[in-house]
């Protein structure tokens, strides 16, 4: 069973994800590296309401039956930790970031906060948005240099040194995203454009 | 007729050696689908009262569905129908394979066997195709094990070929024997190979006959078919945890909640580093050659095994268990072992362990006096399988399985059964969901008629709360009748966990061409589950066989994820009748019987 401090970082980030919207009520997962397995939250729990028996342990470096109750993301996560630098990984359903993937190639911020932290968010096409399979083999060669990317239509993953880490970046992209999402619901031009100034392209 | 089903049951009656074809009404496939409805239906159709279940009058009833043979994914299973020497009570099983599709292919839907040949003439039955039917002799086959059998068939009829086979525990009548089919698949449970045992019959051999799987809509059904693997192949558990340790994944998955039953029950939690020497993970690190599956199957959960001394099949999760943890033995090469004697015997791998198990609990209480029965002794097991194969010396109590093993030693509450059949590998006082499908399935202590472990432990399709009464009864409700609905399509209830109960009402609709709704479904279902109930109340059985043994109501257990835990059955009995609209002595009302168009049993 999972120690009371590290399910309390589970409970928070979970219903932080849950309160602020980017899930459904059982959709998205978290998890994080420890001594060689990945603790993640368990298949067909609440992210919102989690409780110890909700975080599962698997092995870091193959599947093992953990696999039979952890969540169907898991080799995305394993493969993040694997070929990343990541120590703890979120996957969320961000509406905007997800809104602004089914019409641009990647998310320039505008914001100040946003081109701080991330100047673009990437988003990557897979054949199979829904299914873990494309998505472990995509994500990874992405998040090796950005900490977070969206694959299109479905949500982010974003890694982190902690799962607060994680999710700072899960909560700042999707603020950039609306910033950038409401702007160009105005119509109007920039009055200026900071993407430009700071070559985002060779981001 | 209608698509996907042949319409015709095929009888044969051993005694007089009468083959005969009959139309199957097509009012009976519309309410009972198939499979295990099918056979319900006919079985209690035709089988009178209270006969004893070694009679010629017993019936042994073998059926496809209307997805057996299909493209849907796992559409290789078949049932059986019969009556159980171990509980008395109305029996179906299935099983996988490749059998079901050969017979249907032949031309038809139901095996009818009834009678049985004289204790001097066994045979076996060989079906080549449509109306080519014939019993042949097997005397040279009596006494064999059944791999043994199945070498010896092949010599005959060639390897092109699908066999149902018994053990020697099914010639020697024992009450918890199986059918074999193949090497490695069983209808494992009840004592059904004593059935066949007591018929004189050896095996049953089909040839695939020429009869083509016809459908309206074939690239409708093609198209649902690369749907319905696309989702196979994203649930984790489909897609990686059967297929990579098969269902022995579940090993430490049961025992991290505390219920992974040690010891005849006696406890339900192991330390991390004794569990590990019989997971999932340890069986496919030391022995696994490489897995198998049945007919159209993806998952492909099957374990073919090497310990360096001997090659064979499995063990599978509840083998595992019940000739492992619960008679206290923690070695997997000895577990392996009884496991493939157990497939060569052919006997039930769940009870032949519990009754060990229960046997070494009335040993341990000093009420059996037998040396070999003592927890954790590895030595004697697979000598103890053979005994009991042979119902030899103490064998020959075992063989009688856990409830008449406990009476005749003054010690029923150390059976671990439900209506005289073993409890599967999940200790009821952690998960109340399934203890309640345990003492109410019509086939007594079952895991797979309503396996609500699934949502309270698994998460599949979304977690429950597994200590919680209220509304467990309804869950309950909904998925026994979708698991005799699945029963009767036939397919396998792994597919389940990726695919949701709409798939099988689409393609059904597909097959049968014809709108079936998931409510049309579940509704089948319910008739089926209830005539069920039916034939077992005109055998005698009452509510108060609609129980657990007093260890899971009275004492909870002392370590693990479910310590301080009982079943409150009580309660949860009280709700189910009312879902149920059955009555508080858990007879089916009137207004439930006409809602389901179906009559009580004289």
């Amino acid at each position: 069973m999972i120690d009371q401090e590290t399910y309390k970082q589970f409970k928070i980030v979970g219903k932080v994800l849950t309160d602020h919207r980017y899930n459904t009520s059982h959709s998205g997962n978290i998890s994080m590296r420890a001594g060689g397995k990945i603790l993640i939250k368990r298949r067909g729990a609440m992210l919102g309401f989690l409780e110890p028996e909700d975080i599962i342990e698997t092995d870091l470096y193959q599947a093992d039956s953990g696999i039979m109750l952890s969540s169907t993301e898991t080799d995305v996560h394993r493969q993040i930790y694997l070929n990343t630098d990541a120590m703890a990984v979120i996957h969320a359903h961000n509406p905007f970031c997800v809104i602004l993937s089914l019409i641009e190639d990647e998310i320039t911020c505008l914001d100040a906060e946003g081109i701080y932290m991330y100047r673009k968010i990437p988003i990557i096409e897979v054949d199979n948005p829904a299914g873990p399979t494309d998505a472990a083999r995509e994500v990874p060669k992405v998040l090796k240099n950005y900490p977070i990317a969206v694959v299109r239509a479905h949500g982010v993953f974003a890694k982190g040194n902690t799962l607060y880490d994680a999710l700072q970046n899960v909560t700042g992209a999707e603020q950039s995203a609306m910033f950038r999402y409401y702007t160009m619901l105005t119509g109007k031009p920039l009055k200026r454009d900071y993407s430009e100034e700071k070559h985002f392209s060779e981001w | 007729m209608p698509y996907g089903m042949n319409s015709k049951v095929l009888k044969i009656n051993l005694s007089s050696e009468k083959i005969v074809e009959e139309d199957i009404d097509e009012e009976i496939l519309e309410n009972y689908l198939g499979g295990r409805g099918l056979g319900i239906k006919l079985f209690t159709d035709s089988v009178p009262k209270n006969i004893d279940p070694l009679s010629g009058e017993n019936v042994l009833i073998f059926s496809i569905g209307p997805l057996t043979g299909s493209v849907a994914p796992t559409s290789g299973r078949f049932s059986l129908v019969t009556k159980s020497p171990l509980t008395n009570t109305i029996f179906h099983s299935n099983s996988g394979g490749f059998w079901g599709p050969f017979f249907k292919k032949c031309g038809y839907d139901c095996l009818n066997i009834t009678g049985k040949l004289s204790s001097d003439n066994e045979g076996y039955l060989l079906i080549d195709g449509y109306d080519k039917i014939e019993i042949k002799d097997a005397k040279n086959l009596w006494g064999l094990k059944t791999s043994d059998a199945l070498t010896e068939i092949q010599k005959i009829e060639g390897k092109n070929c699908q066999i149902l086979c018994i053990g020697p525990a099914g010639e020697n009548l024992v009450r918890i024997s199986s059918i074999m089919n193949q090497a490695n698949r069983a209808f494992g449970r009840g004592g059904v190979g004593a059935v066949m045992g007591s018929k004189n019959l050896k095996a049953i051999v089909v040839k695939s006959g020429n009869k083509e799987f016809e459908v309206k809509n074939k690239e409708h059904l093609k198209k649902l078919r690369i749907n319905a693997i696309d989702k196979i192949k994203v649930v984790p558990i489909t897609s990686q945890g059967l297929a990579l340790f098969g269902t022995a994944a579940l090993v430490k998955v049961i025992n991290q909640f505390g219920m992974f039953p040690v010891k005849n029950f006696q406890a339900a939690y192991t330390e991390s580093n004794k569990i590990d020497l019989v997971s999932g993970e340890a069986l496919r690190e030391k022995y696994l050659e490489g897995n198998e599956g049945c007919y159209n199957c993806i998952i492909r959960c099957g374990r073919m095994t090497n310990t360096g001394e001997k090659k064979g099949k499995g063990p599978e999760y509840e083998s595992l268990w019940a000739l492992g943890p619960s008679t206290g033995i923690f070695d997997l090469k000895t577990i392996t072992h009884a496991n493939y004697l157990c497939n060569d015997y052919g006997l039930d791998t769940i009870s032949t362990g519990s009754t060990i198990a229960c046997g070494m609990e009335l040993s341990q209480c000093g009420l059996l006096n037998e040396s070999s029965l003592k927890f954790g002794n590895n030595e004697v097991l697979c000598d103890l399988i053979e005994k009991i194969a042979l119902k030899q010396e103490i064998g020959s109590d075992l063989a009688e399985g856990s409830l008449r093993l406990s009476k005749k030693y003054n010690g029923e509450s150390y059976a671990m059964q439900v209506k005289g059949m073993e409890i599967p590998a999940y200790d009821p006082r952690g998960a109340f969901g399934h203890a309640l499908n345990y003492a109410v399935s019509s086939r007594g202590a079952c895991h797979l008629t309503g396996f609500l472990v699934a949502l309270e432990v698994l998460g599949a399709p979304k977690k429950i709360d597994r200590f919680s009464v209220r509304g467990k009864s309804d869950l309950l409700y909904l998925k026994q009748n979708q698991s005799a609905v699945e029963d009767s399509l036939v397919v396998c209830k792994f597919v389940g966990y990726a695919l949701g109960f709409e798939f099988q009402a689409r393609f059904l609709s597909i097959i049968l061409d014809k709108k079936i709704s998931i409510t049309d479904l579940i509704t089948i279902g319910e008739r089926i589950f209830t005539l069920e109930r039916l034939f077992n109340i005109r055998e005698g059985f009452s509510s108060k066989k609609d129980s657990l043994p007093k260890r899971f109501l009275e004492n909870p257990l002392q370590e693990g994820a479910s310590k301080n835990r009982v079943v409150p059955l009580k309660d949860l009995l009280q709700e189910y009748y009312k879902v149920r609209n059955w009555n508080e002595n858990g007879i089916p009302t009137d207004e439930l019987l006409e809602r389901l168009s179906l009559k009580r049993l004289d």
